[in-house]
């Protein structure tokens, strides 16, 4: 029935199969909604954040979709601006997660606020000295460059592009691509740093608080590291599970293993920079704050948080991706990504919520929080939003350019596709 | 143009740009935030002229000063008055929280109101205030005509002097009913003590901010004892004072009080009258006691000879046979080096004052104790003296005119007193509410047929509550004064409610314990809410329903004429100050003594001023002579009491000495019996069944009384003291790990008399095998801000009775803790 | 961030002494009484309901009959140097370079609490309910503070308001600064133990002036470069230790 809708030269599962799919995740959506609408009419008392837990989940969520999308950016940087050709199999793919990622983290932040209705005011009362200010602007503007980095690729679809207009539009868009990449690329440095900047410049708070380099804290510059270590290892991931998922494969094996290996060595450097980081902090910030390292960790907050962090899923990815002889492995290859992106978000994680736990008054007790069925249900509808869109977008946009080369398609194929021609009165 | 797929989409393409263009979304988006800034569901405060009214708070019989700031016709805002002499400008959380019992709806009577389902249904029935008055005259009336006017009984919470007490306890005696009972407060055991050591029935007075030591024994000083706005202020004087007043402080917990003194002793719960004995001991065995004073104005300090010739042993012998500080040192668990370094600054102090009682001192004392604890104040020589307890004249009120008796009262009154006090059982004790339950829960019918509450909720504050509960349910008429839905009247059959401290003139007659004559008048702050009516009215009108020779007795118009009359007294003494000046503290003036005329020319002019400012007083204390201060038989302070020997000879006239004294619940013999010592209450229950003791406690932040906790005091109590719906009880931490309580552990508290369910808060500050449980939680009516928030321990309290006072002993009841 | 100058101008602080304060809460219970705060039915749940001055109760750590308790209570510690404010994204709050106020702008605010992850003294709350007031007690709200909606943060505001009626009245009798009695927050006026000075800490005619340069006075968590202008007063050993985090051997008693 859809089939007039779907790239030439590709084939797609039925109909049939299909829609139980969408179902499926639109459930999930559901119940996202059902939680945001709850906590839009009834306040964020629908969540289990307090006083002492400023931010909950959906921050950690934020934090954590916003650093795995930066494959985006980062890859467009890497294609457009670096050049390296061989990501164009990947790039629109980029480009979907990354919209997705972004889109999701503002929708919930627009949830998480007190007051949505006013959060333009973050605009138009600006206070320039706010990190979070930055973060708004930067992932603001650069949702839109997602948008318009996205809208070619929707333009191409098979249908619309049969309109003229689009088919301008779409293509002269498509020559603008690297000037959106340069400045997605800016835009995407400033916001990671700025996420990262929004706990480091935290001075009354020293488990999260950093010295740094003029007015940005060194956890400024370690956001932007680990996000673009992280994003291209949630792409490669993305990828692969579509591959399994469709079982088909849609782009060359050597994309992946350069996805590995660049997302290994800037795991590397960020694994080693987070080490002297931790060390100065351990001599620096936390004697002068009259607190020693144990005191930042007890109870479910402990210290296996770092070592989880740093060692488990920070040295061990990085040792897997950056050593060609264990990322030619498919298995090893998936591990280290999935535990590079694991160490990323039990970072954020631990900036949002530990940071918030730890008592910092002598006679304050340290905290716990475990979301409600609501934050939940945002952050997972979140995630089932992200795969209706990435689904939708796989089915019926031409999101991997190998794609065709590598699946020849069948004469049934082909014949069905001719057939679905629309006539145009 | 032609409808096509490609116009639509331009079309919806140009549109959407075309309207983003617009102003309309922005000023949409401006409109949105702007709702969001005017909710109309976020309240509004009115707004009006701002004014300010001073009056007096009433919540407690501390009478501080208070300003509250209105709006128009609203109060907003409660401060203390530094225009007061009371309180110079501080005032209690309970005070300051004052406008949430006025406004809070949900507490509220609002009518009067007659019980129409079941008794507990909550089915009620607003009537008019003519039937309402009319209904219980009607009863009162009948109770008369069949001869029977005893039957009527009153339970008053007001202040025992107060104008509104006087008025409850003269409708009893004018309708002919003997029974009418107050509700116990230890400031009623100390004056029982002091009656019996000095006579006199005045108020006690304690001239504290003149001491430069104090040995508390158990009060609470800064937790709300006695004013409490007087002694926060006290205590800020004092903490900021370079002559500072030491404070020693005996309490079986790290209260406030004991972590501001200078010195906290923990002895045995119930073993203080041993502690203060073993300070006599080592005072007279050093001979640091006033030899002046012991010399010439007692009576019993060493061996005598009575008019038969009887030899009797001195106080001063008892105490250093029986009371050496090792002795003590067993009983209270306080080492021995400790009681004598005590005694030794105490007797060494200028103006040393020993102070008995238990937290805010709003429940009953021990007798024997109080008299161990004065006699210290005694052999120092500290009465009627400067920074000692003073024995004031009392204030100069008018009598109102006597009651008419008719036939029928002067025979109900013959009547012996349900409770019994004042009978030979019980001779020196005004009433009895546990002696009282204990009647009606006994008989097969109740002895009474209608009961009046006023200003008290028996049902949740008094020990043992569920024995009053279950008497009430045999009581066939309840009738309730109290402006709140509290427990009490949730079962009454009659609600006549009385307005709120803030909407009605009362008075409070000498706040407790201040070491001056004072009369304080609030005045109405706001016109009365609700369909209420002040409860003096309503006694005077209903006296009036009843008519014949009880109209006779209330021939006021109202209540102001009836407290009018009391206040033209003042005006008629000549003497007396209105107006106070906060640089100028009574207290500082009182060494200078002296008289103070009053400067009014009418009483009219006075009367104004008292309704203006607040109050009356006398700024000064004459320091008589001792000679004329003891109104004993001896005309001499007692060591050995006169009145107690005979009290016992009244009782014992049908049965042996002994019988008599095992009756009262004395437990040792000869002379002692007649003198302060220690007596070991025990409760009956099994120590190895109840391995603790249940020590309630009292926070100066948790309303304990008849008046419900304001949810602003919610506010500022711990969530180690209250979380949801717990009560946390404290508990030492090494006790606890015996039970296998760590913090916050769930654990039920029983004793024979029931369970509670807690949380345990573990606490260094706490006596080993003692729990703590805060009293003024547990309540089952007001409203959900209150209601089912805690426990109420005094439902499981299992009182003995304080040998001869007959008062319940509140804070020993055995128990057993088990986690849950 | 860059410090601003703290010794010019009006800056207005407390100190509050702690060997006097008895933990009576009547500051508490005053500040909402004044503040208009809001009453939850479930006030003992700490981490919800609100509190602009939050009594914070110690104890010397001894064991039985050693035992000492105290209490802090904790106004908005109006910092000078506030890490709340340059975080606010709308500019919602901000400290007034004139009285050294933070100030806080419900109807600005747009809930995202990244001041509350900013203040180490939990000195602000967040509206995660309607305010609510028992019913009928809308009747005693003052209209000098407005109540705050849901979804928007508030704190101690030094009783601004009465900042503005003194400067009123005194701008009615034609005079352009405030006498030290003119201005005084809710919380230190109703101390009935006068255990809290109120005043401008650069004014030397100022009681607070004086008492801030006693040996006695220190402040929260003050290693930690907030500039609180409220102080704190204990001559008790056990009670500063209190106040700041140490390092083992670091704390230096005053014997
Ligand atoms: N003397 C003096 N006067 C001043 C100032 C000063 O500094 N000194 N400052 C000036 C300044 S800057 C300002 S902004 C103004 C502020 O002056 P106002 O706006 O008059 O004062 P507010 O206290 O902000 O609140 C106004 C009223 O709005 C009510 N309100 C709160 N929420 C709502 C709602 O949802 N809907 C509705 N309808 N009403 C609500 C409040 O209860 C209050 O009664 O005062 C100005 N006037
Ligand atoms: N709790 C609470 N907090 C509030 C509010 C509230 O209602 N309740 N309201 C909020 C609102 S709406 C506002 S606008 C703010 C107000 O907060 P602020 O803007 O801080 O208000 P003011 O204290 O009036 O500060 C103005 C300062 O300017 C100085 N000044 C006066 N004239 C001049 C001049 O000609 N030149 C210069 N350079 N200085 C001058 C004054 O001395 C004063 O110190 O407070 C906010 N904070
Ligand atoms: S101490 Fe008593 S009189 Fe004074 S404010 Fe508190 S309740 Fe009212
Ligand atoms: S009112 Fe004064 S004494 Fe009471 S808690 Fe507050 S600061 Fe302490
Ligand atoms: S105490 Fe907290 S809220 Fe107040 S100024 Fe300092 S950081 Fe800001
Ligand atoms: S919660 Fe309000 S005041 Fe706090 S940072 Fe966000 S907008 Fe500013
Ligand atoms: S200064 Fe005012 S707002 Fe701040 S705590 Fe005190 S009373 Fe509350
Ligand atoms: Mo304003």
């Amino acid at each position: 029935m859809d089939l007039a809708l779907i790239p030439n030269g590709v084939q797609r599962c039925s109909l049939k199969a299909f829609v139980p799919w969408l179902l499926l995740w639109l459930l999930i959506v559901a119940w996202g909604l059902l939680s945001a609408f709850l906590v839009l009419f009834k306040g964020l008392n629908q969540t289990n954040m307090n006083h002492y837990f400023a931010f909950g989940l959906w921050i950690v969520f934020d934090l954590s979709v916003i650093a795995l999308g930066a494959g985006a950016f980062f890859t467009g940087f890497l294609t457009y601006i670096i050049g390296k050709e061989e990501l164009t199999a990947i790039i629109n793919a980029a480009v979907v997660i990354g919209f997705i990622c972004y889109s999701a983290a503002i929708a919930m932040l627009g949830i998480d606020i007190g007051q949505p209705l006013r959060g333009w005011f973050i605009f138009w009362h600006a206070n320039v000295h706010s990190m979070l200010t930055e973060v708004s602007f930067c992932i603001t503007v650069y949702l839109g460059v997602l948008t318009i980095e996205y809208l070619p690729l929707i333009l191409s679809n098979r249908k619309l592009n049969e309109v003229r207009e689009f088919n301008i539009f779409g293509s002269n868009l498509h020559h603008a691509v690297a000037l959106f990449a340069a400045a997605g690329t800016f835009l995407s440095f400033f916001h990671q740093g700025s996420l990262g900047g929004m706990f480091g410049v935290l001075f009354a708070r020293p488990f999260a608080f950093r010295e740094g380099f003029s007015i940005w804290p060194w956890t400024f510059f370690l956001f932007i590291l680990s996000s673009i270590a992280a994003g291209p290892s949630f792409t490669l991931l993305c990828v692969w599970i579509v591959q399994k998922v469709t079982g088909k494969e849609l782009v060359k094996r050597s994309v992946f293993t350069m996805l590995a290996k660049i997302s290994g060595w800037l795991l590397a450097t960020y694994v080693i920079l987070k080490i002297v980081d931790t060390i100065s902090w351990v001599y620096g910030v936390v004697p002068r704050a009259g607190l020693s390292f144990m005191d930042f960790y007890e109870g479910t907050y402990g210290v296996w948080l770092i070592i989880a962090e740093i060692g488990i899923f920070g040295i061990i990815p990085a040792i897997i991706l950056i050593t060609p002889r264990l990322r030619e492995r498919n298995g090893l290859l998936i591990t280290g990504a999935l535990m590079n992106i694991t160490g990323i978000v039990l970072n954020r994680f631990v900036f949002t919520i530990q940071t918030l736990a730890v008592p910092v008054m002598p006679f304050d007790k340290f905290m716990s929080y475990f979301p409600t069925w609501q934050e939940w249900g945002i952050a997972i509808g979140s995630i089932g939003y992200g795969i209706l869109v990435f689904s939708l977008s796989y089915r019926y946009l031409p999101l991997f350019p190998q794609e065709a080369e590598l699946n020849p398609v069948t004469v049934l194929g082909k014949a069905v596709t001719d057939s679905g021609v629309v006539k145009r009165g | 143009m032609e409808f096509s797929r490609r116009n639509f989409i331009k079309f919806a393409v140009g549109g959407l740009g075309g309207t983003l263009l617009s102003p309309l979304p922005w000023k949409l988006m401006d409109d949105i935030a702007i709702w969001t800034q005017n909710w109309s569901w976020v309240p509004v405060p009115a707004k009006g002229k701002f004014s300010t009214i001073s009056s007096v708070c009433t919540l407690c019989s501390g009478a501080c000063g208070i300003q509250v700031r209105k709006v128009g016709n609203r109060a907003v805002m409660i401060e203390g008055s530094n225009e007061y002499p009371v309180n110079q400008g501080g005032i209690c959380p309970l005070g300051m929280a004052g406008l949430q019992i006025l406004y809070n709806e949900g507490i509220r009577w609002k009518a009067p109101v007659k019980r129409v389902g079941p008794r507990g249904s909550k089915r009620w029935k607003e009537i008019s205030w003519a039937e309402a008055i009319g209904e219980l005259a009607t009863r009162i009336k009948g109770l008369r005509d069949t001869g029977s006017p005893e039957k009527l009984a009153a339970i008053d919470g007001n202040q025992s002097r107060s104008t509104m007490a006087l008025l409850v306890k003269r409708l009893l005696d004018a309708v002919g009913s003997p029974n009418y009972m107050v509700m116990p407060r230890e400031e009623d055991t100390f004056a029982m003590a002091t009656f019996l050591m000095q006579g006199g029935k005045g108020p006690t007075a304690f001239d504290l901010e003149n001491s430069d030591f104090i040995v508390s024994f158990g009060c609470g000083l800064f937790d709300g004892w006695g004013a409490p706005g007087r002694m926060l202020s006290a205590w800020g004087e004092w903490a900021r004072s370079r002559n500072k007043t030491s404070i020693i402080q005996i309490d079986p917990r790290a209260s406030n009080t004991a972590s501001k003194a200078d010195q906290w002793l923990a002895p045995f719960p119930g073993t203080e009258a041993a502690l203060a004995l073993g300070i006599a001991h080592v005072i007279i065995k050093e001979r640091l006691y006033n030899r002046e004073f012991i010399q010439n104005h007692t009576l019993g300090f060493t061996d005598w000879f009575d008019a038969q010739g009887i030899k009797h042993k001195g106080f001063s012998r008892i105490v250093l046979e029986k009371y050496s500080p090792q002795n003590v040192a067993g009983i209270t668990g306080i080492g021995r080096s400790i009681i004598t370094e005590v005694a030794r600054k105490f007797a060494s102090a200028k103006a040393p004052i020993a102070l008995a009682g238990r937290g805010k001192g709003s429940l009953p004392g021990s007798l024997y104790e109080s008299m161990a604890v004065h006699a210290l104040n005694a052999l120092t020589g500290r009465v009627n003296r400067k920074g000692g307890v003073l024995i004031p004249d009392d204030l100069p009120l008018a009598s109102w005119s006597d009651v008419e008796y008719d036939p029928v009262a002067m025979a109900g009154l013959t009547k012996e007193r349900v409770d019994r006090a004042g009978t030979p059982r019980y001779p020196f004790t005004g009433s009895l509410i546990q002696k009282f339950t204990e009647a009606i829960n006994s008989g097969h019918d109740s002895p009474i047929d209608t009961l009046l509450l006023c200003s008290a909720n028996p049902a949740h504050t008094i020990p043992d509550s569920q024995n009053f509960i279950d008497a009430m349910a045999k009581i066939p008429f309840i009738v309730s004064f109290s402006p709140f839905m509290d427990e009490t009247s949730m079962m009454a059959d009659l609600i006549l409610p009385d307005h709120t401290h803030l909407e009605k003139m009362v008075d409070i007659v000498w706040p407790t314990g201040i070491q001056y004559p004072l009369y304080a008048l609030s005045q109405p702050v706001v016109p009365p809410l609700y369909r209420t009516k002040h409860s003096g009215d309503v006694i005077i009108s209903l006296a009036k329903g009843i008519g014949g020779a009880v109209a006779g007795s209330f021939q006021w118009a109202h209540f102001e004429e009836a407290l009018k009359a009391r206040v033209r007294g003042l005006y008629d003494s000549g003497k007396g100050r209105i107006t106070h000046n906060e640089s100028e503290p009574v207290w500082k003036g009182l060494a200078t003594g002296g008289s103070v005329s009053s400067p009014y020319s009418s009483f009219k002019t006075m009367w104004e001023d008292i309704k203006e400012h607040g109050c009356w007083y006398i700024p000064f204390h004459s320091f008589g002579n001792w000679s004329d201060v003891f109104h004993t038989q001896s005309k001499k302070f007692e060591f050995f009491s006169t009145k107690i020997e005979m009290a016992l000879k009244a009782y014992s006239k049908e049965k042996s000495l002994d019988d008599a004294i095992s009756q009262l619940g004395i437990g040792s013999r000869g002379d002692e019996v007649y003198m302060p010592h220690y007596e070991e209450i025990r409760s009956s229950a099994n120590e190895k069944e109840y391995p603790l003791l249940l020590h309630p406690v009292e926070l100066i932040n948790l309303a304990s009384g008849w008046i419900g906790n304001p949810p602003f005091l919610n506010k500022t109590l711990f969530d180690h003291q209250l979380r949801k719906d717990d009560l946390f009880v404290e508990l030492n931490p090494r006790t606890a790990s015996r039970y296998g309580l760590k913090e916050g552990s769930k654990a039920i508290v029983s004793s024979p008399k029931g369970e509670l369910r807690v949380r345990v808060h573990l606490f260094d500050g706490a006596m080993p095998d003692v729990i703590f449980i805060p009293v003024g939680l547990g309540h089952t009516a007001y409203d959900k801000y209150l209601k089912g928030k805690g426990v109420n321990p005094h439902e499981i309290i299992d009182p003995v009775e304080d040998p001869l006072s007959g008062q319940p002993v509140w804070w020993n009841t055995r128990v057993k803790v088990a986690r849950i | 961030m860059k410090k601003e100058d703290s010794t010019q101008g009006t800056r207005y602080g407390m100190v509050i002494d702690l060997d006097t304060c008895t933990g009576c809460g009547v500051c508490s219970v005053a500040c909402a009484s004044e503040n208009n705060v809001s009453v939850l039915y479930d006030e003992s749940d700490k981490t919800r309901n609100i509190t602009w001055m939050q009594i914070y109760m110690v104890t010397n750590g001894k064991g039985f009959p050693k035992t000492e308790v105290g209490y802090i209570p904790r106004p908005c510690m109006q910092c000078d140097n506030p890490p709340c404010v340059p975080v606010c994204p709308p500019t919602a709050t901000r400290r007034d370079p004139n009285t050294g106020i933070v100030s806080q702008i419900y109807t600005r605010c747009i809930g995202c609490r990244y001041c509350m992850a900013a203040c180490p003294y939990h000195a602000r709350s967040f509206n995660w309910f309607d305010p609510s007031f028992p019913e009928g007690m809308d009747r005693y709200l003052s209209p000098e503070v407005s109540p705050r909606m849901r979804g928007v943060v508030e704190k101690c505001s030094f009783c601004h308001h009465r900042l503005m009626r003194a400067k009123a009245k005194a701008y009615a009798d034609g005079r352009r600064d405030l006498k030290e009695d003119e201005y005084i927050p809710a919380c230190v006026e109703a101390c009935p133990t006068k255990a809290i000075t109120f005043g401008d800490l650069n004014n030397p005619k100022h009681t607070v002036y004086a008492l801030i340069k006693s040996p006695d006075a220190f402040r929260l968590l003050e290693r930690l470069d907030t500039e609180p202008k409220v102080y704190y007063r204990s001559t008790k050993d056990w009670v500063r230790r209190m106040a700041d985090n140490y390092l083992a051997g670091e704390f230096k008693g005053r014997g």
